[in-house]
């Protein structure tokens, strides 16, 4: 059996640890098969929305002026993960962002798929597929 | 009967959004639920022992002690945990320490999943 | 229908989220702060979280801690405790958010 579970992130980075857990979270799907029988397994979608989306911004550089891995590091791994990717549209557009300053694609550590740029509802029926919702 | 999830990255004094998660989570004990409540980011302040009780602060070491004796599993996430200097040896007896795919797996055989996000 | 619980945990008159969910997908439970949503008016007016045409539920033992009488709460406001609480989560919901 395949359990959906949407992970969605609606508050900024860095201020609040809640981003980062909603994608380490995430990414942690990727060894839940330890815990279940064969067979089960968790298929997580990863969304960003309001003041979320400003976890995508590129070129995050916390890494050299506070020492912590960057949003964009998580937000990369989560592509090479394979996880599903979602970033609001609406949202993008509202903070006056171009998908040139997203986080699209991680290709350089060699992720295959990318982020999409999807309406919001397209994120509130990934919501309601999913069997859980984590919100952070 | 049926499994209630609670997640919470909420910390333990300040907000009282532990004690609302915990407040729930002996809710549906008492009805007959099975429990899991997992601890992250902040939230894991909730398992260390020995925390002092005084009238002005959130004090749920009792209540999480008498959950566990109940049957119901509290887990905290070992990298948050340890990132703030609560170690194994520190922990409220019975409570159990993982990583994050314990609680997707928690969720998995959940039937409702409650995650109440950070501050 | 499958129903999301939204549980609201701060008195705020709107949410970028709670805006936008779709109509009938969901109902609302106000937590913590937000059950000042349930009872106080803002310059004479009520919440606007009051008026979405979803059901409303507020929490009896976060309103009584804030100094609120489960009898003030607006008429169409359902007040309900813990254990109410744990019967909307299995028999209403099918998942929850928590804003």
């Amino acid at each position: 059996m395949i359990k959906k579970i949407a992970f969605v992130v609606d508050k900024m980075p860095y201020k609040s640890e809640s981003s980062r857990l909603t994608l380490t979270h995430a990414i942690a799907s990727q060894t839940v098969e330890i815990h279940l029988d064969d067979g089960d397994n968790v298929e997580p979608v990863l969304a960003f929305i309001g003041e979320g989306v400003l976890n995508c911004l590129k070129n995050q550089k916390a890494s050299e002026v506070y020492g912590v891995t960057t949003l964009e590091s998580h937000i990369k791994n989560a592509l090479l993960t394979d996880i599903k990717l979602l970033i609001c549209e609406e949202d993008v557009k509202k903070y006056g962002l171009t998908e040139d300053q997203i986080i699209m694609d991680a290709e350089d550590i060699g992720a295959d798929i990318t982020s999409e740029l999807v309406p919001f509802s397209e994120i509130m029926s990934a919501m309601e597929l999913a069997d859980h919702i984590v919100y952070s | 009967m049926g499994k209630l999830t609670i997640g919470c990255f909420s910390s333990l004094v300040g907000s009282m959004t532990l004690d609302f998660a915990v407040k729930l989570a002996e809710a549906a004990r008492k009805k007959g639920h099975d429990v899991d409540v997992w601890l992250s980011g902040n939230g894991t302040m909730l398992a260390k022992k020995g925390q002092r009780s005084f009238k002005d602060y959130s004090a749920l070491e009792k209540t999480i002690t008498e959950l566990i004796a109940d049957g119901s599993n509290v887990v905290a996430c070992e990298a948050c945990a340890e990132a703030r200097g609560i170690h194994k040896e520190d922990l409220i007896s019975g409570l159990g320490i993982k990583s994050a795919d314990w609680y997707l797996a928690s969720c998995f055989s959940a039937d409702r999943v409650v995650h109440i996000g950070g501050e | 229908m499958a129903k999301i619980g939204v549980f609201l945990s701060q008195h705020r008159n709107s949410n970028d989220t709670l805006d936008r969910l779709s109509k009938g997908s969901f109902d609302v439970v106000l937590v913590q702060n937000g059950v000042y949503c349930a009872a106080i008016k803002e310059n004479g007016q009520s919440s606007p979280v009051l008026g979405r045409g979803t059901k409303v539920y507020a929490m009896s033992e976060d309103l009584v801690s804030r100094g609120i009488e489960p009898s003030q709460v607006a008429s169409n406001v359902t007040v309900v405790n813990f254990d109410g609480l744990v019967d909307l989560i299995f028999n209403e919901f099918t998942k929850t958010i928590w804003l």
